[in-house]
Parts: structure tokens; C-alpha cells; sequence
């Protein structure tokens, strides 16, 4: 029974086009943008994760505030760095952060690249792509042993061969490739998330630093679920190993990614607000036109009545034509805003960040069927008990 | 003879404007036999579309008793009669009223899609009823592509597509030339032949002419109701060629 009436509710609407048309203008374009910016916004999000993928959550960073009047007191030193490791509970490894530019050979290829400490657990999760991660024993043992970046392989390798177990010259030390990373996925935005080189950071400090200050100290938790509070007694121990007003900063994954989410999330519900608002306006549009169209169809109702429809189906059919309206409309919105959404996605995010984001199929159907629902509900109800009240002899006579 | 087609004893009708009531009819009693073909006629005022309102069951007396069909109808609500006018009543309108961007066949099975009846069974019996009116021709036309003469006839097919027990006409031919007329005319004519009761609401007096039967109506009373000796008979042809209409008495 119902299908027939969405039957009959079609056939009213597709026999006059035009005004179905303008009547649900307002509501396409209103899910439209509510669901393009929610398409986008998890299209950023996804960007974010994708650039901030090549980070571990395990790890976070620890540096010196740079505009503090203890500057040169606050700043870090390898056995600053191994102090707090031993001191702080959860923290599974710690080295100094940065690199050092060095001249590096291999057989007749040779180029600056720039040399960083690693540890047996990687900082960033970029894959392998030969061989293996630098060992614990070769931590212990200050090995000469290097782990290279894809861009560094590319550079030195040109010939793409497996270079494992083929050593690179960087001064007058030789270290042994022991694996290669593969590209980061972090898409076009440079990230310096893997240095060119990796060696042991034993071995790292002991040949490049030298009891030099160095930029910053990375830490790997064992436990990540307590990462905060391993930060901040991170900090605490620094602070009263330096004995004196010095300030630290940490940096992690999350703080990053929470911090550009944070500034999405308004975005988003300020242009959800401007939706909520042109949704009204359309809702408010769809009472006005069905108004219109039941009293210009006064005499049509009062023929359905005297053919023998009752109150409640007259009901019926002008709440089902609302409904279809609706449906319509914001069937359409939700089309146009993924495929908006999408292709901006394609267009910048994508290219940026090199990070394909999932559809959100499920919230924009949900939204637009909510919006399908409420619309009807707010704005078809009352002219259908109008029309289902008219009394068909008025209706007929009407002109 | 079993139950009337239409029984009215003691209609009366009473508008209320205001402080003022204004008695529209005043008692009126008649009985409409099934098969009949009935003229109601009258001067504007009269009271006959009040009366045609009731017979309509599209309103209820103020007092006194309608029996449609057997059933009394009288103090029935909106939905009864809306239910009633479903299964027993056809409606033919001067201005045809049929729904504009419809399809004529849409728009005659209209009544069938009130009954509840699927979709294939509902325009299966639409086609057969625009064939019956010598329209099988037109079924996917629109109003706008059919003559008055047709769109009339279209109006005709939806009044009957239920079957009902009373087919109602009111000033069926008023917007229509004299030689489309004399076609409606002729189809009323074939209807009634077949056995279909016809009440026709005019002022007409040529058009009254085609009914076997005349009630006048003044001033909210039956002032004149009798058979109709000399009575003109619609020839013509009215359903596509196949059944021809000719005049017999």
C-alpha cells in the first residue's frame, strides 16, 4: 500500500518537474556542503595520519625551550640523555635527535648526506625494503654498522642493487649496510622523518658528538598508554638533574596530529553550523512550496476526495510526496557532496599527503537520511493535515 | 422490485451563516429505482446542488434519511462516506476535473488506487473502462491532448471504474459544444441501456430531455417529478467502432 503511494507521490512530482525541482534546490545544496566538508574533514584527518604515519606512537621528543635565560645550562648532553634514561620508569631506549652532514663513499658514487643514531627499536615505522634493523648487540658492541634511507640508497645505489653486506665510507670509518628503509609514506610533504644514514647511537655519539651539546633527545616508551605522564616525569628529571629554572618541550605524534585535528574540528562545525542554518532555510522553503502546491491544488484534493479517499489517505499521499521529496533531495546532496568532497580530497589532500582516505559512506548516509527524516517530519506534516482537512465540496469548487 | 438505488425521505438541509439559518432544502422525499435515468433540474437557488451534495454523500442532511443502495448513509462520518463514495458512487463534473499531468489512463484508475487494488490489476481495468467510452486509443494521452468531448468521456470511464451503484452527473455537458454534448449524451444512453442508474443534475432543459425521467426542484422542494413520454435519444457512436449506439424508441 505504501509502495503504491510512493508510486503515486512519484508520478505527481515527475508531472511537474519544475517545481519539485526548486523545491529541493535548497536541501541538495545544504547535504550537500554538510556532507562534502564531512568527506573532507576526514579526508584531512586522514592526511595527517598519513603524513604523521612514518612516526612512531611509541616515541616522543624532548628539547630545551630555545628562548630561556638558561639556554646554554639547559641544553642536552649524551649522558644527560642516558641519566634520564635510567631514571624514568617506561622508557625502553633513548638517544640524542638531529644529524650530522658528512661526506659519504661508495665505490665511485659519493655525496653529503647527513648521519643519525638509531637503536634497535626504529623511530619511524618505515619499512624495510633489505636486510634488517641495527641490533642490540651492535648497540652494545659501538659496531660500524648503517641502516640507509631510500633517498640516500637511490643517491649511492643508483643501479637499485641489494646492498647489504657492502660497506659506505664516511671519513676514514667504514660501516657495513646492514638493511635499507623503503619510502616513507608520507606523500610529497618532505618530513625529515629518516635521516640518510642510521648507525648505532653508541657508536654515533661516540664518533660525531663528543661530549657536544646536542638539539633534542628522543625516547621510545615500553608502555604507550602511558605516554603523558612518562613525558612530563621525562621533563622532571631533566629539570632537577640541570638544577635550576630550565624549561623543556616534548613532542610526540599525538600532540602534532591532535593540535591540526583541533583546528579541523572547528572548521568543520562552523561550516556544519552554516549547513544546519541553510537547512532550515530549505526546510522552511519545502513548508512554503507544499503549502503552495496543496492550495494550488485544492480542487485535485477535493476530486481524490470525492472519488473516495479519506482524510487519511489524502494524509498519507501529500506526507509520502514530502517524503519522496526529501529522500530525493537529499539523495542527491549526499551524491554531490562525496563526489565534491572527493575530488577535492583527490586534488590537494591526496597529492599532499600521499594518503587515500576511506569514503565516510556510513555518516553521510546517516546524515542524510537524518536530514531526509527531519525535513519531512518539520516541514511535511502540516501541509498534508491541511490538505487532508479540506472539506471536498469547498475543494471542488474551488478555482 | 428489491432495494432502491437511491431513497430519500424528509432531506432537509439547513446552512447556518452566522446568526442566519438558511434552509437549502425543506423535505424532500423521492425514490430512484436501479436502472432508472434521472434529470434533477432546477433554477439556480433551487437547491440542487445542495441536493446532489447529499446524494453525493460529499455531505449529510440536517434531518431525514438518505438510503443509498440499501444502506442507510445518513448520519455516516467522513471516512464512512468516503468509503461510500469509493464503492457506490461515480462523479461526472461539469469542468471534467480530471488531475492535469496525469495520463487518462492514470486518472481513471484513480479510484481503484483509493480501493487498494495492485497497480496491473488497476490499469487493467482502466484500459477495459477507456474502451468501454471508445478511448482504447487514448490511454497515455494527457488531459491537455484530448478534446472537451474526451477528456469528458475520460471522466466518464473514472466515474465507472469502481462499478458503482449510481452514476452522478452534474451539468455534465456544460462546457461543451451542442454536437460534443449529443456524443456525452450518447453514452449516457449506452450506459443506461446497460443498466447503469443515471442522476443527472441540470439546468438544461434540452439536456434533461435525454433523461426517462424528471424531478424539478424549487426553493428547496420537489415541485414536479415525472417520467419523460417524449424523450430524445442520443445516437452516436461512443466506443471506437465496435458498439454502435442507435436509437430504438
Amino acid at each position: 500500500m505504501i509502495g503504491a503511494f510512493v508510486g503515486e507521490a512519484l508520478g505527481v512530482l515527475l508531472g511537474n518537474r519544475l517545481r519539485s525541482a526548486l523545491t529541493i534546490v535548497g536541501l541538495v545544496i545544504g547535504v550537500a556542503a554538510v556532507i562534502a566538508i564531512q568527506t573532507l574533514g576526514k579526508g584531512t584527518s586522514g592526511a595527517v595520519a598519513g603524513i604523521l604515519g612514518g612516526l612512531s606512537d611509541a616515541a616522543f621528543t624532548v628539547f630545551p625551550n630555545n628562548f630561556q635565560a638558561a639556554a646554554s645550562r639547559a641544553a642536552l648532553r649524551p649522558q644527560d640523555i642516558e641519566r634520564v634514561k635510567r631514571l624514568v620508569p617506561n622508557i625502553a631506549e633513548a638517544v640524542p635527535t638531529g644529524g650530522i652532514a658528512r661526506q659519504v663513499r661508495v665505490g665511485h658514487e659519493s655525496a653529503r648526506m647527513l648521519i643519525y643514531g638509531e637503536t634497535s627499536i626504529r623511530f619511524s615505522n618505515t619499512p624495510l625494503r633489505y636486510g634488517r634493523a641495527i641490533g642490540e648487540d651492535e648497540i652494545a658492541a659501538l659496531a660500524h654498522v648503517a641502516v640507509i634511507a631510500d633517498r640516500a640508497y637511490a643517491r649511492l645505489f643508483p643501479d637499485g642493487r641489494n646492498p647489504v653486506g657492502e660497506s659506505i665510507r664516511v671519513g676514514e670509518r667504514r660501516y657495513v649496510i646492514v638493511g635499507v628503509l623503503d619510502k616513507p609514506r608520507t606523500g610529497v610533504i618532505p618530513l625529515p622523518l629518516n635521516l640518510d644514514i642510521g648507525i648505532p647511537y653508541t657508536t654515533y655519539v661516540k664518533e660525531y658528538i663528543r661530549g657536544k651539546t646536542v638539539f633534542g633527545a628522543r625516547f621510545i616508551v615500553s608502555d604507550t598508554s602511558k605516554m603523558q605522564e612518562t613525558e612530563a616525569a621525562t621533563v622532571r628529571a631533566l629539570v632537577a638533574l640541570k638544577r635550576g629554572k630550565v624549561a623543556y618541550q616534548t613532542f610526540d605524534r599525538r600532540t602534532f596530529s591532535s593540535a591540526i585535528d583541533g583546528i579541523f574540528n572547528g572548521l568543520t562545525f562552523v561550516v556544519a553550523m552554516i549547513g544546519a542554518v541553510a537547512l532550515v532555510v530549505a526546510g522552511i522553503g519545502i513548508l512554503n512550496i507544499m503549502l503552495v502546491s496543496v492550495a494550488e491544488r485544492t480542487r485535485e484534493i477535493g476530486v481524490r476526495k470525492a472519488i473516495g479517499a479519506t482524510r487519511g489517505q489524502i494524509l498519507l499521499q501529500f506526507f509520502i510526496e514530502a517524503l519522496v521529496l526529501s529522500a530525493i533531495g537529499c539523495g542527491l546532496g549526499l551524491a554531490i557532496g562525496i563526489a565534491v568532497g572527493w575530488t577535492i580530497n583527490d586534488l590537494v589532500l591526496v597529492r599532499l599527503s600521499g594518503f587515500v582516505a576511506p569514503i565516510p559512506w556510513l555518516q553521510s548516509v546517516a546524515i542524510a537520511v537524518g536530514f531526509a527524516t527531519l525535513v519531512t517530519l518539520l516541514f511535511g506534516t502540516y501541509p498534508a493535515y491541511r490538505a487532508a482537512r479540506l472539506d471536498p465540496i469547498e475543494a471542488l469548487r474551488y478555482e | 422490485m428489491s432495494e432502491a438505488a437511491i431513497e430519500l425521505e424528509g432531506i432537509t438541509k439547513i446552512y447556518t451563516m452566522g446568526q442566519v439559518e438558511v434552509p437549502a432544502l425543506r423535505g424532500v422525499d423521492f425514490r430512484i429505482e436501479r436502472g432508472e435515468y434521472v434529470a434533477v433540474m432546477g433554477p439556480s437557488g433551487s437547491g440542487k446542488s445542495t441536493l446532489m451534495n447529499l446524494i453525493g454523500c460529499l455531505d449529510r442532511p440536517t434531518a431525514g434519511r438518505y438510503r443509498l443502495d440499501g444502506e442507510d448513509v445518513s448520519s455516516l462520518d467522513d471516512d464512512a462516506l468516503a468509503a461510500i463514495r469509493l464503492k457506490k458512487l461515480g462523479f461526472v463534473f461539469q469542468g471534467f476535473n480530471l488531475l492535469a499531468r496525469t495520463t487518462a489512463l492514470r486518472n481513471v484508475a484513480l479510484p481503484l488506487f483509493y480501493a487498494g487494488v495492485p497497480q496491473r490489476a488497476r490499469d487493467a481495468a482502466a484500459r477495459k473502462q477507456l474502451a468501454e467510452v471508445g478511448l482504447a486509443d487514448r490511454v497515455e494521452h494527457r488531459p491537455a491532448e484530448l478534446s472537451g468531448g474526451q477528456q469528458q468521456r475520460v471522466a466518464i470511464a473514472r466515474a465507472l471504474v469502481n462499478d458503482p451503484a449510481v452514476l452522478l452527473a452534474d451539468e455534465p455537458t456544460g462546457n461543451l459544444d451542442s454536437q460534443t454534448s449529443e456524443e456525452i449524451m450518447a453514452v449516457f444512453e449506452h450506459l443506461n441501456r446497460g443498466g447503469r442508474t443515471i442522476i443527472m443534475v441540470t439546468h438544461d432543459e434540452t439536456l434533461a430531455r435525454h433523461a426517462r425521467r424528471r424531478i424539478r426542484l424549487r426553493d428547496g422542494l420537489v415541485t414536479s417529478d415525472e417520467p419523460n413520454p417524449d424523450r430524445l435519444v442520443a445516437e452516436g457512436e461512443a466506443s471506437g467502432g465496435t458498439t454502435q449506439l442507435h436509437g430504438t424508441f
